[in-house]
Order: structure tokens, then C-alpha cells, then sequence
């Protein structure tokens, strides 16, 4: 059965924690010892998870080898397979499949300054590189983390805010489309955080991740302000039942985000025959 | 080349059956031929002309149980010395269980196998359709003529092509002439009786191409012209096209639990075809649907078939067997198509 | 005759009375197929033959959606036959379509021909076989019941009608059925849904199935699995059965766009024929009589 990319590895829950609202953190361990040496994952990357009895669903890998001793998931309760993972406990089992699709350019963007725009839920893919360049903090230059949420209480990760801020050349910005009695911080969409921020052009590149039309926009206020579309990263998400390549249903016009992407760049996504929205 | 009769070729299949999946055209109603497994060679009709529906079905299922997955409780000492409960899981795979043969598969299906090779047999390659490609024998009857609606000649090949077939069978009189082609070919004609054929087979002249498929640039220039939306008016977003097509290979997964008892639970994960012509194909669970116009979603299928899938895979995704012509309730021809597209280049 | 209607509905668009025609044109190989005119200079495009075989109501709660967000909806003029204009009753009835906003060309109809199936050999591509469409033998009424001008001669005889005692062969098609043992009618349509490959194309071509998720799609809860199995179809066939009682007029396209020949005509005769026997009630003679199905009325008694 190791030749056959449909059967899982099964993995353990060994925590879940609050994220957000309808949001939850997962962390899986594999039983077999073997096995979590084999799963070389990078951030960027994507598996998917099986609730058996339900079905399976691709979501987007929030851990960073190496730093983190679990595989780590963002799951928003939306359908039926997230519904049945948010009901789990700690030592139940789910199927693993991946690591799938391709990652962030981690050693192309060194001696850059990196902007992250993270978007709700969409910050989960990011997290992984804002850890893996903390962890590498010389290797790059300034850091500019814009984070988003339709409300306080969709801000995810909240409890990595202090680390982020505290690191050498990082600044941290937050934003809700709306606040609540408790929020004193910036209230407006991602993109006027970004033109009040203006963060330069010069030797930097952004890594977007979000809602597809808050991409749409944040790419459109980019290019106003003068970034180039090979400095302009994101990752796309899409209906997926594979991850391989082979159901046909994740493409947008002739790439795959399961085989081409899921992290593409602007000047790849300007030449998309369809839009990603 | 050899020769054999009607009755030396029935003896053959009917011998095939005792440990094989024989697999042949079968008449359920006077204007309907599909290709089923056959337990005896009078349920095979040896006269037909292209079966309604492909026999990619025997390639990839139209349902298809892919694994079979078991909850198994046990019990484990917990950090206070109490009993635990803990499921483990048992994962099954599925193998075929007998060999298949396919007879009187026409060169348009064979071709239609060699396209769905270049995407199911690339790394990772999908076991299942492996597995099924492996174990069956592929026995190709050429066709004597083309139908109304097929353009298989435009596609760059010929009705009586053997390519993909590891037998190939030519009708003449009083039987067929053979040609083993494969290694596979010479295992499964093992216990068939035949004589040389001494004759030579008719020269074939097929009618010249009536379509060419446009070049890439074109279809990419085509992309948001209004003849997309204009061609969508009278779609029903059904899925005709893409079922009984011998290339389309779009599939849905999914978990259902068979079996329950205290402390186990017995799962079949079923993969089953699909189509990216239905509305919600593209919906996530959070309610956004990229595709959501059906003009967005008939582009797709013909890009897919002409445009996306070369690019990424090789071949085109189209064998002109014509059933999609056929079927199509409301008249979407894909040669007009074809011919749509040209004409704006 | 079409000429009539080519000059009404260039009038019609002209006059901007509707933003869009529905009717018929030839398409390729000699098959008819749903046409879409929103030009007066396109109208030449409309024909009327045995080939008109499409119910275009199923069009109209769609094409009503105008395509820029925040615009009127469109008023479209639709060719209707008998059976067309019935199913029109049952979506009126049902608030589905604003009368006012349709312009309807009704067409007195002399049956309809039965497509040829090509992959029989025939060498016609895809015209007609010359056999007239079963629903058409058993019609009692070729003139639409509701239309805003009607084309065509309502005095004039159908060309293959079936008149007198004679039965049409859907009612002795029927009467098999019925003469069937429990097991026997069973094994019937087992082979029946056996064949179906859950395409849909009978749900989308049926003007009365719009529902924006279908039962049989639906995941969350979920009624019926993705499985393409008999269990599964023999369920979605006799559910569609079910909901379309009372409300199916018996235009038959769902069984004439099948790709496998599934007997979905018979399925829904037999509905209509205990609807009548049960409520003495026939679908879209009328759209604003109550239907049986969804109504209730207390002083109700029977006979079942």
C-alpha cells in the first residue's frame, strides 16, 4: 500500500485549541516514528486530513518542521468534515496525506525585507514562514506583518502577537472590519492598512494569503504602490478531492493549484486564463 | 496475420470466461449497446457499431470503492491505571480480483486509455486505474466505417488503428483476421485456435478530415470571447457529456460507514465520477463558487479537453468518438466548437 | 406559419414588449435546438417542425437573471406548445414567474418526432427517425392553454393522431405495468434505474425541478449518497417521482434526453394516472386552481 498516493497515514490528535470563532488549532502526531521522519514538509505545503466516516479535505500546514514536534492544522468549522474534526478529542485518529503541492521560496526571498497580509483564516499559511524566518532572523531583512479579520475575534494566532512584536526589525499591524467593545486597534479593511503602513518596494517581496477577493484587491494596491508582480506572492485555495493532480477539479485555467501551486506569484497568476476569485 | 472463424473466436472468449472478467458489447435495448461483463458469449453482440457508452468504467468505475477503512476499539491503561478507550485504525486496500478482457474495444477507446495514461500513470501514478490497466488485455476490433458523428480521422488517427491494443481483430469474411500485438496479446490468445490468413486485408480509405483543432494561441485569444456565453444559453449544466466520454475522468470522494457495531465501525471510502459541468462542482463549504455562471463552466470542459490538458499532460483530451454529439440534448456539437473556435483566430 | 411568428417576434423585440425571445433553429446535422434572440435581425433563426421537441419553460426562471447586478429583470417571449404552456401553469401557480413579464407565443402542435438514436447505425446524424414521440400519440389537446397570440390553425387535425377507442401505446404501456405481479414491476425498474449514470440531465431539462440544491446533492444533511449504485438511483427516481407529483404535465423530455433510455415517461404517467384517479386532478390546466398536493382541505374526503 506505499505505492498507492490514495491511502492516508494515520495520524493522533494531541491537542486542539481555540483559534478564533469556529476556528480551531489541531495538532497531530504520527504513531509510527518512521513515519514522521518521512513527512519532509515545507512551509507553503498543504496535506490532507481525513476524518474517517466523513471524508477528506486540504488544508493549508501551519507548523514548521524542525521548530514544531506536531503537524499542525487551521481548521474553520464550515462543512461536514470540519464539522466532524472540530468534534474530536485529543488521541483520535485521523488519516494524513501529503505533504502535497509546492512552498514558499524561502531561500529566493533572503536579504529581502518580507510584507506579510494575512486575511482571516488566510493567516494560517503564513505562520509558518513568519516562524521559519524568526528562526533565521539575519538571513532576512525587515519584517512587516499586516494581519486581518472581519472581527477581534477572528484574528488568529493571537498568542504569537508578543513574539512577532518583539523580535528584531518586525513590526507587527492589525486591523478588523469591525471592532467591539474591547478593541482599541486599527479599524478599516487590509488594503487601507496598507496604504497607511506604505511599505516600500525596495528589495522587499509580500506574501499574501486570504479570502480570493481580498487578494484580488491587495494585489491591485500593491501594483499602485509600486511593487513588481514577481515580488507579489500568494497561495490559493480551491475545492480539491485528490491533491495529486488527477480528479481534475482544482484547476484554474491550466494550473492545478494541488500540482502548480499552491503558492504562486503574480507574474504566474497574470497569465492565469481564469481568474482565482 | 492469422484467421478465425465465428465459432473459433466464441470457443476462445468462452474459454477467457472461466477465470477471467470478460468484458463485451451486450444489446440491453435494440438501439442501445453498452460494454458489460458477459457470462457467455450469447449474451455478446458481435454486430454493433460504437457502444453508447465508453468502457472507461472498467478503468475507472463509476463508483469505485477505494479503501476500506475499520475503527477497532481497544482498551488501554490510561495514566490512572483506568481503562481507556482507543481506536485504531485498519486501512484495506483494493485489488481486482480477476484479470479482465476487453473485446471489440475500437480504436477511438483505445486511443481515449493512451490519453488517460499520460495523467493517471504519471507520478504518483493512481493505483487503481494501474492496477486495472495492468490486469486487462485489450482485444481492439477495427471499424469498418465511421459513423455520422464521429471525427476519430481529425484527431490524427484512423478507424482500424491498432495503437493501444494488445490484439487487434480486422472483419472479413467468415470471421476476422488477427494480429497479436503485445506480450499481454500473446498470453491471452493462448487457447485460440487460428490459421494463417492468406489474403490480404482490404485497402481502407477513410473520408479526409472534416475538422482541425485550433492551435494554442487560438484558444488561448478565445478565452473571453462572448461565444462562451452565447454557446451556455442552451446548456442544462447536466453531465451527459462528461459520462459518456472515454477521456473525461473528473471524480468526488467520499466516507460511508457500512458497517456498526459497539466499539467498530466499518467505512468505505467510494470514489465516484463527476463533472465539472454541475454548478456546485467548484463550491467550497464556505459558500464561494469560482465558477458559478454556466458559461464559466462549458469553457472550462472544452479548454480542459483541448487547452489545459495538453499543456499539463500531453495528448488532447479528445478522440472524436463523437458521443458527446450524440447525447447532448440540446445540440452542443463539439466540432461546431472546433470550428467556432477557428474562426476566431 | 413561422413566418408569423418570425414577425412577431422581431415586433416584440423591437418594441422592446420583451429583451429576449426563446424558441427554436436548426442546429447542426439536422438536429432542432433551443434558440436565443435578442436581436430583431436574428429572428430569421426561428423555426417550427417535428423537431421542437424542448420545453423551454425550464429556461425562463434563469434567463430572467439579468447579467449585470442591480438591473431589471429581463421580460422574455417564449414559444410554447400544448405541454409547454401546462408546465408554464404549474410554475405560475407556484410564483416561480411573473405573468406580466412573459410574452407567450403559444404554437397549436401537431406532435413531435422521436429523435434517431445514431449509435444504432443509422446514417442520419442527428435528425428525425420519422416515429412519433409517444407522449404525442396519447395528446388529447394540441392548443396551449394559456398564450398571449397563438400560431397555427387550432382547427386542424393532428398528422399521427390517435383517435377513437383505440389506446395510445403509453396507456397499453401502462396496463403491462399494472398487470405486473409486485416482484415483476420491482425487477422492472431495478433494470431501469440500474442503467441511469446520475447525470441529471431528466432534473435539469424538467421546467418543474428548479430547486437551487437537489436532494440528491445535498451533503449537509445528507439524503442520498454520491455512490452511482441502483440503491442511490432507484432513490433519487422515486423521490423526483414524488416530488413531481401533481405537478409533472407529461412533456416526457426527461425521458427523451435520458442517454440510456430510463422509462422516466412511464414512472411519471403512472403518478399522473393516480393523481387523476385520486384527486381527479390533471397538472397545468390552470394556474391558479389549488393543487391537491398542497393544499389542505378540512372538509377533505379520500378515497384511498
Amino acid at each position: 500500500m506505499m505505492d498507492n498516493p490514495y491511502v492516508p497515514y494515520i495520524g493522533r490528535l494531541v491537542d486542539i485549541q481555540p483559534l478564533g470563532t469556529g476556528i480551531k488549532l489541531f495538532r497531530f502526531q504520527f504513531d509510527d516514528a518512521q513515519l514522521a521522519d518521512q513527512f519532509d514538509y515545507r512551509p507553503g505545503q498543504f496535506a490532507f486530513v481525513s476524518a474517517f466516516g466523513v471524508g477528506e479535505a486540504p488544508f493549508g500546514i501551519t507548523s514548521v518542521r524542525g521548530v514544531d514536534d506536531t503537524i499542525d492544522f487551521a481548521v474553520a468549522k464550515v462543512g461536514t468534515v470540519t464539522r466532524a474534526l472540530h468534534e474530536m478529542r485529543p488521541g483520535d485518529r485521523v488519516g494524513l496525506r501529503g505533504p502535497m503541492g509546492n512552498w514558499f521560496p524561502l531561500d529566493e526571498i533572503k536579504g529581502k525585507n518580507v510584507i506579510f497580509l494575512g486575511g482571516g483564516i488566510g493567516g494560517a499559511p503564513l505562520r509558518p514562514v513568519i516562524t521559519s524566518i524568526l528562526h533565521d532572523r539575519d538571513s532576512y531583512g525587515d519584517m512587516t506583518i499586516l494581519w486581518a479579520a472581519r472581527n477581534p475575534n477572528l484574528l488568529v494566532f493571537t498568542s504569537e502577537y508578543d513574539t512577532w512584536r518583539q523580535a528584531p526589525r518586525t513590526q507587527l499591524h492589525l486591523t478588523v472590519d469591525e471592532g467591539d467593545a474591547g478593541w482599541s486597534g486599527n479599524v478599516g479593511l487590509i488594503t487601507q492598512l496598507l496604504q497607511q503602513v506604505k511599505p516600500s518596494p525596495d528589495n522587499a517581496c509580500v506574501i499574501i494569503c486570504g479570502p480570493p477577493i481580498m487578494i484580488h484587491f491587495a494585489i491591485l494596491e500593491l501594483q499602485k504602490m509600486g511593487f513588481a508582480s514577481e515580488q507579489i506572492i500568494t497561495t490559493l485555495e480551491a475545492k480539491m478531492k485528490c491533491g495529486i493532480g488527477k480528479c481534475g477539479r482544482c484547476n484554474v485555467g491550466e494550473k492545478y493549484v494541488c500540482l502548480h501551486g499552491p503558492v504562486f506569484t503574480h507574474s504566474e497568476i497574470k497569465d492565469f486564463l481564469e481568474s482565482f476569485v | 496475420m492469422n484467421f478465425v472463424t465465428h465459432t473459433q473466436l466464441r470457443e476462445w472468449l468462452g474459454g477467457l470466461m472461466a477465470e477471467r472478467s470478460v468484458i463485451a458489447p451486450q444489446r440491453l435495448q435494440p438501439d442501445l449497446v453498452v460494454y458489460r461483463a458477459v457470462d457467455s458469449t450469447d449474451e455478446i453482440a458481435f454486430d454493433f457499431g460504437r457502444a453508447a457508452l465508453s468502457p472507461k468504467e472498467f478503468f475507472l468505475p463509476a463508483t469505485e470503492a477505494i479503501l476500506t477503512i475499520e475503527r477497532v476499539r481497544q482498551l488501554i491503561a490510561g495514566d490512572d491505571g483506568e481503562a481507556q478507550p482507543d481506536w485504531q485504525i485498519r486501512l484495506t486496500d483494493h485489488e481486482l480480483t480477476r484479470d479482465q478482457v476487453l473485446f471489440a474495444i475500437r480504436p477511438c477507446d483505445a486511443h481515449a486509455l493512451t490519453a488517460l495514461d499520460a495523467l493517471l500513470l504519471k507520478e504518483p501514478v493512481d493505483a487503481y486505474y494501474a492496477r486495472r490497466r495492468q490486469r486487462t488485455s485489450l482485444i481492439g476490433l477495427a471499424c469498418a466505417q465511421m459513423g455520422p458523428t464521429c471525427f476519430c480521422t481529425s484527431l490524427g488517427f484512423t478507424p482500424d488503428d491498432r495503437q493501444g491494443m494488445d490484439v487487434m481483430l480486422y472483419t472479413v469474411e467468415g470471421g476476422y483476421a488477427l494480429e497479436v500485438l503485445t506480450e499481454k496479446g500473446q498470453a491471452v490468445t493462448a487457447g485460440l485456435q487460428s490459421t494463417p490468413y492468406s489474403e490480404r486485408l482490404p485497402e481502407r480509405e477513410w473520408p479526409p478530415a472534416q475538422i482541425s483543432v485550433p492551435p494554442r494561441s487560438v484558444w488561448l485569444n478565445a478565452f473571453n470571447d462572448p461565444y462562451w456565453g452565447e454557446l451556455a444559453d442552451r446548456c442544462l449544466s447536466c453531465k451527459i457529456c462528461a459520462y459518456v466520454c472515454p477521456t473525461c475522468r473528473c471524480f468526488d470522494v467520499r466516507d460511508y460507514t457500512v458497517a456498526q457495531a459497539p466499539g467498530y465501525q466499518k467505512i468505505e471510502r467510494l470514489r465516484c465520477w463527476d463533472a465539472c459541468m454541475a454548478d456546485g462542482y467548484r463550491r467550497i463549504a464556505g459558500g464561494h463558487n469560482p465558477r458559478p455562471e454556466k458559461a464559466q463552466r462549458l469553457r472550462n470542459r472544452f479548454y480542459c479537453k483541448f487547452e489545459y490538458y495538453p499543456a499539463d499532460f500531453g495528448p488532447l483530451a479528445c478522440v472524436g468518438c463523437g458521443r458527446c454529439i450524440d447525447n447532448c440534448p440540446v445540440n452542443v456539437d463539439i466540432t461546431e466548437v472546433l470550428d467556432a473556435v477557428r474562426a476566431r483566430s | 406559419m413561422i413566418e408569423q411568428l418570425r414577425v412577431k417576434a422581431r415586433e416584440i423585440l423591437e418594441n422592446k414588449t420583451v429583451d429576449l425571445v426563446i424558441g427554436y433553429e436548426m442546429g447542426t446535422r439536422g438536429a432542432v435546438r433551443p434558440a436565443f434572440i435578442r436581436s430583431p435581425a436574428d429572428v430569421d433563426r426561428l423555426v417550427w417542425n417535428e423537431g421542437c421537441t424542448h420545453n423551454l419553460v425550464t429556461y425562463l426562471r434563469t434567463k430572467r437573471v439579468p447579467a449585470k447586478r442591480g438591473a431589471p429583470p429581463l421580460r422574455i417571449g417564449v414559444v410554447l406548445k400544448a405541454c409547454d404552456a401546462r408546465a408554464l401553469n404549474i410554475l405560475l401557480h407556484e410564483n416561480q414567474l411573473p405573468r406580466t413579464e412573459l410574452y407567450l407565443m403559444g404554437v397549436v402542435c401537431q406532435g413531435m418526432q422521436e429523435p434517431t438514436r445514431p449509435q444504432a447505425n443509422s446514417t442520419s446524424g442527428l435528425s428525425l427517425s420519422g416515429r412519433m414521440q409517444l407522449r404525442c400519440q396519447a395528446c388529447s389537446d394540441r392548443v396551449p392553454v394559456v398564450y398571449d397570440v397563438l400560431f397555427g390553425d387550432s382547427s386542424q387535425q393532428p398528422t399521427q393522431a390517435v383517435t377513437g377507442q383505440r389506446q395510445s401505446e403509453l396507456e397499453m404501456e401502462l396496463q403491462r405495468l399494472e398487470s405486473m405481479s409486485t416482484a415483476e414491476r420491482y425487477a422492472f425498474w431495478e433494470a431501469e434505474f440500474e442503467r441511469c449514470l446520475r447525470c441529471y440531465a431528466c432534473r435539469q431539462a424538467c421546467p418543474a425541478c428548479y430547486c437551487a440544491e437537489c436532494t440528491a446533492e445535498q451533503l449537509d444533511p445528507e439524503w442520498v449518497g454520491i455512490g452511482i449504485t441502483t440503491p442511490e438511483k432507484r432513490f433519487f427516481h422515486i423521490m423526483r417521482a414524488f416530488h413531481l407529483a401533481g405537478r409533472c404535465v407529461g412533456c416526457d423530455e426527461c425521458a427523451r434526453v435520458c442517454p440510456v433510455g430510463v422509462r422516466l415517461d412511464l414512472l411519471n404517467a403512472w403518478m399522473r394516472r393516480e393523481v387523476q384517479r385520486t384527486f381527479g386532478y390533471q397538472a397545468g390546466l390552470d394556474a391558479t386552481a389549488p393543487a391537491p398536493l398542497t393544499t389542505f382541505r378540512p372538509d377533505e374526503n379520500l378515497k384511498l
